[in-house]
């Protein structure tokens, strides 16, 4: 029977209630018993051969036939009034087959605004006049002919001088506006109160995303029918973004992500550049490509905000009593913010507890979604702010941690978790790491004036994703299977995980599934964001293979003429009382008949809060004469629930990692204040992580279902490997020199600037 | 990048003609290439002299010293057992530059000649001092990565590894072009950019290096390198420091100190090295001799981290040369 | 335009280019071997890395017009058919590939490094493949990859390619 019901998700530290319509019933938990034949099973990547081949075809490896180039000319200067363009020279180029502008373009609703190019332009790289060639080179070279009359206006791109007086004013309301805040219990009086206090300012600066494949699309109108490849986190995010764009209905809109390159929340939606395209598409009726170079990449295409974080901490008797932060994010032109007190709010149990979140809008490019946003800025002030007031108290740390991590409620709702085992990841990080060596103070290291300390953070997230999705099944007559889902694989694994729960639930081979994902052409599913794929398309997939298996069970009673009781479906073969027919054969006997499985994803119990949780450690060495830091080791533990395949899980969490690693020692956006404009935009400037910059790390998950969560008993693990690592790194730091570093990247400069003031030489 | 004739020169001599008129050589392309992407080099002819015979590869004649041909890739340099043994600083200087790929491609000549990184410089919408603007905008800009030492107009610092290990072998290089030959000592190729030198090198139009030399006396002297980087690979020097001397009997003899990424040239300090003649490198000299190769140090905004940090490898790296 | 003449991947192909055009242009756009990404041009990350006369440079920075007479090898020449090299088959069993941009510079330049050094100690693996940027996977895997195929190779000798 079709029926709506109300359905709780979280959504990058947002939760929202939602409806949804849903037939049939949902399937009860999976077994967990060890006898799985795939789920919990390591299994490669069935799409890594494509890869390893450079068979894969990226979006930017498509080069079609009569295809146009598209780049853009964009605005050298952080806010300017654009007066006038002059594209004669430019589209009097040999090979120049049209240019877009603010004087030419059709309204185009884009994030808020009602138009792609703006009158003013508001930070050093957006978008000002598109041009289309035959080629890229004379597209790139008309773009030099392009003469654009700027009236220029005063910007700020620096948040803390934003937030100063004498700043222009970007908005009506001027550049702070709150974003958010949590008041439980009375800090003031906890505070006074407290035995111990302090009282902290922590930065971070701006990271970039630096995917290694660049945003980019590639489209193609035919008249009836606008087909975009694209970059891209969500084809269905794009498709919605092209039909508020271009005014096509859902039905004229494909939108194909096949082989990706990265996204790390930078690709959750349309860009400026697809719309060019589409626009260039349309007008030509060509296929017309507009991808981003690095440094378009580095100005243009999102970026981790900046913040600035101020928090008191009080406690008493050996417990904290009382947390306030205040924080400020640099948005730069982002109609949106990531709150960094997320996990001040709901991480501990603590009883008083005040938490404002501002949102800052300055001339720089504007923030997107990067891995848990928010959260992994937020955990590097709160972790090391819980660090300090236990030296301050003289506590052990993690002991400090543990009497506030074992709350089975959410904080602010009142809800309680759907499964919770922080204490269990502290337990085993501990163990792993060799917590009971830790001493205050630290302890000597490798090699004269380096000292060695261990640190820890943890970490708390959403992950428990939702509905709608949706999945079905196909069998076809020879026995081979298509599982279709709407998602994508932006390098996580997904086609290999969900192809492993199609196998599975439906008790076929894993090589006898092929999936086919990333393309809207197909049923709807969730942006590959906020930790939410595998348990959001996942259970609808589990409950499509399930509807096969049944229809399939049926169709073999009646071909094998057996009670369908008495029939199971394994590894591709119908059993009956040890006699195998293999599913093939069964169906051979009835013509072309395709068994077509339905799933989708039930929604979330509304009076449960799905959490993901983990706790990092680090061991380190730092030269304090240098201030060099050499990670040695993490443990990562982690609670996700029940782990699909352990090797991409792995590799998903060690990836966090690095990338933590980057957004604590290396990683900045350095941007010049009077001139608006990104130094470090290319990868020698901007420093991601390499090989040699990783230590050891172990991966541990606690691996329990989930049970109240979803049918897998499965959720997500993009984000919670990233967010802990900085501030456990700063804390290690810290625990090895007696200084403590409270701005990210710990970079040599500050390192030795914290070594100089603690007075330490040695 | 602009559009130019390509031509590939089979010998020394036509390829000198060729550069007469202002055209560009290339060699590995690993800087010229990037520059000319970033449309701050627009030649008109660029001269491929990756044709040319006799140009590639090393040399050490009995008696004669070390000859190393400009058109030799960096990583022949570094891999080579017997130059490693001849001079170990090369493999030191060089494990840590660019990438392997960049040391695959990039030669000797060009690893000498490249241009500075500064970020102001590198980035094609800024009319730098250097490029014929009016102002150097990173001394009151983002200068984290800039010089302490000896700048004028332009802050940026000398980018090689490579050539302050040189420098502190006294290398000389040989320079060739269609009007004659000459040499000098590499040291005096770098000048810092002032007044109407809005350049680093004094090479002149026309002009390649061919050969750098490193005299049989040089290489009796034992040397040392150590680098600090943002990460543990792929970065531009910080500060770097090679040092070099001929220890005899526990004493310092003929000391050379030169320091990378501190200054717009390499920066030799000859007061440093005459304080270390003549002693055994002990804890006090090379203290001493840290503090003045930083003396008359004027840090930047964000760049005074830099003190501290050239001190100790500066110290470090001469304790290396006998501990 | 200048037209040249190069071997790449065994088979020689004639074509025109301009003489401002990378070889990662050319083997990408004229000779249909996308296989060799471009992910920033200036020879800073690797993805872009192809074998030219045996040697491992970064397509992006080398001139087309310059490879003429030469010998080009990409990814696209590894495996023979459905078969693919000890390298790759290491990278799909160890799990060394996530979003898989990098993959093709990586397993070019672990069969640069494998040629010279094919008992390359952990270290040297780390140098040699420090110019190969990754953003989704944590290297570990990676080398552990380039250790298998060592092990392979070293067994069953270098020429089963």
């Amino acid at each position: 029977m079709t029926r709506i019901l109300k359905s709780i998700e979280e959504f990058e530290g947002e939760v929202s209630e939602s409806l949804v319509i849903v037939d049939g019933h949902d399937l009860p938990p999976a077994r967990h018993d060890g006898g799985s034949p795939e789920i919990g099973r390591s299994r490669r990547r069935i799409d890594a051969t494509q890869r390893v081949t450079g068979r894969a075809r990226y979006t930017q490896d498509l080069y079609l036939a009569g295809m146009l180039h598209a780049r853009i000319l964009r605005s050298p200067h952080a806010r300017a009034r654009v007066r006038r363009i002059d594209t004669k020279r430019a589209e009097a180029l040999p090979g120049v087959r049209g240019v877009l502008h603010r004087f030419n373009t059709p309204k185009t609703p884009f994030r808020g605004d009602d138009v792609i190019f703006r009158e003013e332009v508001r930070f050093v790289g957006e978008e000002v006049c598109a041009v289309a060639a035959d080629d890229e080179d004379t597209a790139r070279e008309a773009l030099a002919l392009i003469e654009v009359d700027y009236e220029r206006l005063p910007h700020v791109v620096d948040l803390e001088e934003a937030l100063g007086d004498v700043a222009p004013q970007l908005e009506s309301d001027g550049n702070v506006s709150e974003s958010g805040s949590h008041k439980r219990g009375d800090t003031k009086r906890a505070l006074k109160e407290a035995d111990v206090a302090v009282d902290v300012t922590y930065r971070t600066s701006t990271q970039l995303h630096n995917a290694l494949e660049t945003h980019g699309a590639v489209a193609l109108y035919d008249g009836e029918m606008l087909t975009v490849w694209e970059s891209t986190q969500h084809v269905f995010g794009v498709r919605t973004g092209l039909k508020n764009a271009l005014k096509l209905p859902y039905s004229r809109i494909r939108v194909i992500c096949d082989y990706m390159g990265g996204g790390f929340g930078a690709k959750n939606g349309v860009g400026k550049y697809t719309i060019v395209a589409s626009l260039f598409a349309m007008r030509f009726g060509k296929a017309v490509r507009c991808v981003l170079t690095r440094d378009e990449e580095n100005l243009a295409a999102g970026n981790r905000s900046a913040t600035l974080q101020q928090l008191r901490l009080g406690a008493k008797g050996g417990r904290i009593t009382a947390i306030e932060h205040t924080s400020w994010s640099n948005s730069g032109q982002g109609k949106w913010i990531a709150n960094p007190t997320g996990p001040t709010n709901t991480l501990y149990e603590v009883a008083n507890v005040n938490t404002r979140s501002y949102k800052v809008v300055t001339n720089a490019g504007s923030l997107s979604a990067f891995r848990a946003p928010g959260y992994v800025e937020g955990a590097f002030a709160l972790e090391s702010a819980i660090d300090e007031l236990a030296e301050a108290a003289g506590v052990d740390p993690l002991t400090l941690r543990r009497r506030h991590a074992g709350a089975g409620k959410d904080p602010i709702t009142g809800n309680r978790y759907s499964d919770k085992h922080l204490l269990e990841c502290y337990r085993i990080g501990a163990k792993e790491i060799g917590w009971d060596r830790r001493r205050a103070g630290g302890t000597r290291g490798s090699a004269p004036h380096r000292r060695r300390g261990i640190g820890m953070a943890s970490q708390i997230w959403g992950g428990g994703g939702g509905p709608p999705a949706y999945a079905t099944v196909h069998v076809d007559p020879d026995g081979s299977v298509v599982l279709t889902a709407g998602t994508q694989d932006i390098g996580t694994g997904t086609r290999t995980v969900l192809a492993q729960i199609c196998a599975d639930e439906l008790g076929v081979e894993l090589d006898d599934v092929r999936v086919q994902i990333g393309d809207s052409a197909g049923p709807f599913g969730p942006m590959s964001a906020g930790s939410m794929t595998l348990a959001s398309v996942g259970p609808a997939v589990r409950l499509a293979a399930h509807d096969a298996r049944e229809q399939l069970l049926g169709a073999a009673a009646g071909v094998l003429e057996t009670p369908k009781a008495e029939l199971r479906l394994e590894a591709g073969a119908i059993v009956s009382k040890g006699a195998r027919t293999p599913l093939g054969e069964v169906l051979g006997k009835v013509d072309n008949n395709t068994v077509i499985g339905k799933g989708i994803r039930f929604p979330n119990a509304d009076d449960l809060a799905q959490k993901t949780f983990s706790a990092q450690f680090a061991e380190v060495e730092v030269d304090v004469r240098t201030g060099e830091i050499f990670v040695e080791r993490i443990v990562a533990a982690l609670d996700v629930g029940r782990i699909v395949n352990p090797l991409t899980a792995a590799s998903q969490v060690e990836g966090g990692v690095i990338q933590g690693i980057g957004f604590a020692l290396s990683e900045e956006r350095i941007v010049d204040r009077a001139l608006g404009r990104v130094m470090s935009g290319n990868l020698e400037g901007y420093k991601v992580p390499t090989v040699k910059d990783v230590p050891t790390i172990v991966v541990k998950f606690v691996d329990r279902p989930d049970r109240r969560a979803n049918n897998l008993g499965a959720k997500g693990l993009g984000e919670p490997p990233i967010i802990p690592t900085a501030a456990a790194i700063a804390n290690a730091v810290a625990n090895a020199t007696g200084a403590r570093v409270r701005h990210s990247p710990l970079t040599r400069a500050r390192v030795l600037e914290a070594l100089a003031l603690a007075g330490i030489r040695d | 990048m602009n559009a130019f004739s390509y031509v590939r020169p089979r010998t020394l001599s036509d390829g000198l003609r060729l550069l007469r008129s202002g055209a560009s050589a290339l060699a590995g392309g690993t800087d010229l290439l990037g520059l000319m992407k970033d449309g701050l080099a627009r030649p008109e002819l660029l001269v491929d002299l990756t044709g040319i015979e006799g140009l590639r590869g090393w040399s050490r004649a009995k008696g004669k010293g070390l000859r190393i041909g400009a058109l030799t890739p960096l990583v022949e340099l570094e891999e080579a057992e017997e130059l490693h043994r001849a001079m170990p600083i090369l493999r030191e200087s060089l494990r840590d530059a660019a990438t392997l790929q960049l040391r695959t491609m990039g030669t000797v000549g060009g690893n000498l000649l490249q241009r500075n990184r500064c970020w102001y410089f590198r980035d094609q919408a800024t009319a730098c001092w250097l490029k014929g603007g009016t102002k150097c905008f990173a001394v009151e800009g983002e200068n984290r990565l800039h010089a302490i030492l000896g700048a004028h107009e332009c802050v940026a610092v000398a980018p090689s590894d490579l050539v302050p290990a040189l420098i502190a072998y006294d290398a000389e290089i040989a320079l060739a072009s269609s009007r004659g030959r000459r040499t000098m000592k590499l040291a005096d190729l770098y000048v810092a950019p002032h007044g109407r030198e809005r350049r680093e090198h004094v090479l002149r139009p026309g002009e390649l290096i061919t050969e750098v030399r490193v005299s049989e006396s040089a290489l009796a002297r034992k040397g040392a390198f150590q680098k600090a980087m943002e990460r543990k690979a792929w970065s531009f020097a910080l500060v770097s420091v090679a040092a070099a001397a001929r220890i005899e009997r526990g004493v310092a003899r003929d000391v050379r100190l030169v320091l990378g990424g501190v200054a717009p040239i390499p920066w030799r300090v000859v007061a440093a090295e005459r304080g270390l003649e003549g002693s055994g490198f002990d804890e006090a000299a090379c203290a001493e001799a840290a503090d003045r190769a930083l003396q008359g140090a004027a840090p930047l905004r964000d760049n005074g981290y830099k003190l501290p940090l050239a001190r100790e490898l500066v110290r470090r790296t001469l304790r290396s040369l006998v501990v | 335009m200048t037209r040249i003449t190069v071997t790449v991947n065994g088979a020689r192909e004639e074509t025109a280019v301009e003489a401002h055009e990378s070889l990662l242009t050319t083997l990408r756009e004229r000779l249909g071997l996308p296989g060799s990404k471009n992910a920033c041009e200036q020879g800073e990350c690797g993805s872009c890395s192809v074998l030219l006369d045996d040697v491992l440079v970064c397509a992006c920075l080398v001139l087309a017009a310059s490879v003429d007479g030469r010998e080009v090898r990409t990814v696209e020449s590894l495996a023979d058919g459905s078969a693919l090299d000890p390298v790759q088959r290491a990278f799909v069993e160890t799990g060394a590939v996530q979003c898989g941009f990098c993959t093709p510079g990586l397993v070019v330049a672990t069969h640069a490094l494998l040629r010279e050094n094919p008992e390359p100690s952990l270290a040297e693996i780390r140098e040699a493949l420090s110019g190969n940027l990754c953003r989704c996977t944590g290297y570990g895997q990676i080398v552990e990859a380039v250790q298998r195929a060592a092990k392979t190779m070293y067994l069953h000798g270098l020429d089963d390619e």
